[in-house]
């Protein structure tokens, strides 16, 4: 069973429509992370699971207790732990005070949220700072702090929002594996947003993306890396070459698809949903850049086999990337560090049907 | 050094020399003053602090501080959160309203309450005449009144300040207190309030030291004994008594110091606890909150009722103001234009004092701020922090303290300036140096380098610069603040006190001199009602300019 339930959730600020009709289960223990370009409505999902806005419909059921459908349910009232993208750790308080602020509230002995602050503050790396004032950390302190702050009272349910994008590249690497081995430690139920790609495929059991409002796509890292379900969700995930063309022939037993490209050429698509398409129809052939096979001899056997030529070539360091010009048509191709082709000489590519994904 | 920024920055200082080190130094000094036998000497200062009647007023002055900062915050808490955070109707010309107490002449509040809660006044006959009550009750006559009247006249520096604070502070600060449990009430406790404090202070400071500047309402209400009541009588009425003038200027050098050593305290303190945000994406309007049905009845009726309370005084002026013989009754009975009639045939020449006064207070100020500005936003010249102090350091002295050092000052000596009009709008610059500077520093600050580096680039000079690209680019801060400066020089009476001479009498000067004489009270009240009737046409005008009451009243920046 789901221990958080989103049913139908919608929220506009004023004419703009910030969540339509989104619908999410979270399993207990579960990480889940909403992931989007900015102004998607991943952050404004979150907060409406916090109780931070107020929704104009649907529900949302934490635990069995809906939030929504049976009046209000206060934020103070949610048993939720929550870290912002600023921190928002108290300037006015000390560490100390910041961490055991809602223990306070619960009115538990001072020795005892002495205790219980001291621990986690442990736990995350910052024992001995408890006397501290927040402008006397660094920013990855004060990120720690409002960990701490989320974490120490146990809650049923952690969000994060966007908790490493006001880190630099090495500390935001590093705090992605603490911040999930922590989490999976404790076993809280969480609830991840970040627009970073490659964060939310490190820290999530699953991941949610979303495009203007609406859940695009559920599912694994891997499986929206492999099989992305729009043009959107594969942009965003990753790099991927689109290259237009118009269905030519769906043999609907075999799964073969005939594509006409851009570039004149026929590329077959080997799909598992060969219905979703028609003839005459306009499509993306889908392919990433690692799944691009160059070879230096023509290969007869081959099927898409297509000659092209280098236009750029750029070096990144694990590897090289050709930009091969295919009749015009641009496609980006991951190839080893050592392969010697220079920009102008010409090669072949060959796309392998089974990697090779329609998108509308 | 550039050569012209050290001829600016030579120039601008021997203004302050002569405008302000000099008097003020006369001030200190004659201070130290020994009427008999005469001689120097620190016996006055001595008197002073071992006198119980001076240590008395001492002490009054600072309870009455202490009242009406507390007043101010009360009542000024709850206002400005409902200002700051509810969506309510009518919410621009509730704050309009309730920060106009800020631009009208403080001693227009106590005429308007005198007569509406006077002993005789209007509520006191309401209910007499209702048979509530059947002696008068004592409104207004008082410490109490004194308290009411003051903390009115203040409410919107509270409001402004605390409003500043509740708009700028991160929302996520709020909501992180109420994800940790801590609901309504407690969060603003633990975390709102706190975190407001800095910029509460500075309105604040501004609060507390008025009682030790303001003459004017405790002596019309009946009360003097307060330090700058006291320092006036002192002074203006010594005849033949030189000590008791020396004792009162003792006195305004005390108040003086207290104002300025509180100044200094308050900002040393607001600079220190600046809590800095990390965050960039909160909304100009800041966090806005949708509050419950009860809560929103009752802070509608909250604001209605301060708004009331602010709209007497215009309201009870112009009905004096078009009526006479306005006594023993709660509403006036008999309607005329005759106290206008008076003023504008028979003393026209107050009007015109007024506004000629300002007027070249206002140029003064012009050719004064605008260099000042640019030297200390955007040159490295020495002494430009220190200038900046100068001047920034006037908005804590008493207004008194400029008056009687001018008198003292120029009256004469090798600049006998007194003996001139042109005193008058010298001193109205002086008093009202900073508010310029200020407004045209902050739209200084705002106008991004590089729009004159691009000019300096293409072959402009420096001088040209600022005509052609900077002028032009403020000149939106430039005019709020010469309207801003001229609504304050328009109303200034403290100073002016001191220096008028026969026919130089202002509109304000005009104001007292009537409800001295008593029984004038239609033509005290008309002129108090010319006066509001003038300030809110220039409100509207800088409304006009600057977008928005609130910034109009108060101008870009804040404090």
């Amino acid at each position: 069973m789901a221990f958080i339930e989103i049913k139908d959730l919608f929220k506009r600020f004023k004419k703009v429509v910030a969540v339509n009709h989104v619908s999410l289960e979270i399993k207990q223990g579960e990480m889940l992370t909403l992931l989007g370009p900015s102004g998607c409505g991943k952050t404004t999902t979150l907060r409406c699971i916090a109780g931070l806005e107020r929704p104009e419909g649907g529900d949302i059921i934490i635990d069995g207790k809906p939030m929504l459908s049976q009046g209000f349910v206060q934020p103070s009232k949610r048993g939720i732990g929550m870290v912002f993208q600023n921190y928002a750790v108290w300037p006015h308080m000390k560490v100390l005070n910041n961490v055991g602020y809602g223990l306070r509230l619960q009115n538990i002995p001072r020795p005892k949220i002495k205790e219980m602050a001291r621990q986690v503050l442990e736990l995350v790396g910052l024992g001995g700072l408890e006397e501290r004032y927040p402008a006397q950390l660094s920013g990855g302190q004060q990120q720690r702090v409002a960990l701490a702050r989320a974490l120490v009272r146990n809650p049923k349910v952690l969000l994060l929002d966007e908790p490493l994008s006001n880190l630099d590249a090495k500390l935001r690497e590093k705090m992605r594996f603490e911040i999930k081995s922590l989490v999976k430690r404790m076993g809280i139920t969480s609830v991840y947003v970040t627009h970073d790609q490659a964060e939310a495929m490190v820290i999530s059991d699953r991941i949610a993306v979303m495009e203007s409002g609406n859940v695009t796509q559920l599912g694994t890292a891997e499986e929206i890396y492999k099989k992305p379900a729009n043009r959107f969700v594969a942009d965003f995930i990753g790099t991927m070459n689109f290259i237009p063309g118009e269905v030519v022939q769906v043999q609907t037993e075999s799964g073969a698809v005939h594509v006409r490209a851009e570039f004149k050429e026929k590329i077959l698509c080997q799909t598992t949903s060969p219905d979703a398409t028609t003839p005459g129809k306009t499509v993306y052939v889908s392919i990433r850049p690692e799944d691009v096979e160059v070879l230096m001899e023509p290969a007869p056997a081959r099927e898409n086999l297509f000659k092209g030529t280098i236009a750029h070539k750029a070096y990144l360091g694990n590897f090289l990337y050709f930009f091969v010009s295919v009749n015009g048509t641009m496609i980006r191709v991951q190839v080893p560090h050592d392969l010697p082709q220079e920009e102008g000489q010409e090669i072949f590519l060959s796309l392998n049907p089974q990697k090779c994904v329609i998108l509308f | 050094m550039p050569r012209g920024n050290f001829f600016l920055s030579a120039f601008l200082w021997m203004v302050i020399a002569l405008l302000v080190v000099y008097p003020l130094s006369i001030l200190v000094l004659e201070s130290f003053r020994i009427a008999e036998p005469a001689g120097w000497g620190i016996h006055n200062y001595l008197e002073f602090f071992q006198d119980t009647y001076y240590l008395k007023t001492f002490a009054n002055t600072l309870v009455l501080s202490t009242l009406v900062l507390l007043a101010a915050t009360l009542f000024g808490i709850p206002l400005s959160y409902i200002l700051a955070r509810y969506r309510q109707r009518g919410k621009t010309l509730f704050t309009a309203l309730i920060l106009l107490p800020i631009v009208l002449p403080a001693y227009a509040g106590v005429f308007a309450f005198i007569i509406f809660l006077g002993k005789f006044g209007t509520v006191n006959l309401l209910l007499m005449d209702m048979g509530i009550i059947s002696k008068p009750i004592n409104f207004i006559y008082g410490l109490h009144g004194l308290v009411f009247v003051q903390s009115l006249h203040l409410l919107p520096f509270i409001v402004l300040s605390l409003s500043a604070g509740f708009t700028t502070i991160d929302p996520s600060f709020e909501e992180a207190a109420e994800v940790e449990g801590a609901s309504g009430f407690r969060r603003f406790i633990t975390v709102t309030l706190p975190l407001c404090t800095p910029t509460y202070l500075a309105g604040a400071v501004i609060v507390f030291l008025w009682p030790f500047t303001d003459w004017l309402t405790p002596m019309i209400l009946g009360q003097v004994d307060f330090l700058p009541s006291v320092a006036y009588i002192n002074i203006a009425y010594h005849f033949t008594d030189v000590h008791r003038k020396y004792m009162g200027i003792v006195a305004v050098v005390v108040s003086s110091l207290v104002c300025i050593a509180l100044f200094l305290l308050a900002r040393r303190w607001v600079e220190r606890k600046k809590y800095a945000g990390l965050s960039k994406g909160t909304t100009s309007e800041g966090r806005v909150i949708e509050p419950g049905l009860l809560i929103r009845r009752l802070s509608y009726l909250y604001t209605l009722f301060i708004s009331a309370l602010v709209l007497v005084i215009p309201i009870v002026l112009g009905l004096a103001a078009f009526s006479r013989r306005w006594v023993f009754e709660p509403f006036p009975t008999y309607w005329t234009l005759d106290n206008f009639r008076v003023i504008l045939l028979e003393s026209p020449l107050l009007i015109k004092n007024s506004f000629v006064f300002s007027g070249i207070a206002l140029v003064f100020g012009m050719v004064f701020g605008l260099p000042a500005a640019y030297l200390i936003v955007r040159t490295r010249t020495r002494g430009k922090d220190l200038l900046d102090f100068m001047i920034t350091l006037m908005l804590a002295f008493p207004g008194m303290a400029v008056g009687v050092s001018y008198l003292l000052g120029f009256w004469k000596g090798f600049l006998p300036l007194a003996t001139f009009w042109i005193i008058m709008p010298l001193a109205l610059f002086a008093r009202r140096l900073p508010y310029f500077l200020r407004m045209a520093h902050s739209s200084y600050l705002q106008l991004d380098v590089s729009l004159e580096e691009a000019s300096e680039v293409s072959g402009v000079g420096k001088l040209r610069t600022f005509f052609y690209i900077s002028l032009p680019l403020l000149v939106k801060g430039v005019l709020v603040g010469v309207v801003m400066f001229f609504i304050m020089a328009f109303q200034e009476i403290s100073t002016a006190i001191f220096l008028y001479r026969g026919g130089w009498e202002t509109l304000p000067i005009g104001i007292y001199l009537n409800w001295h004489r008593g029984m004038e009270f239609g033509i005290a009240a008309a002129m108090a009602f010319l006066m509001i009737v003038i300030t809110f046409i220039l409100l509207l005008i800088i409304s006009r300019i600057g977008g928005g009451v609130l910034k109009a009243a108060w101008g870009p920046g804040g404090t």
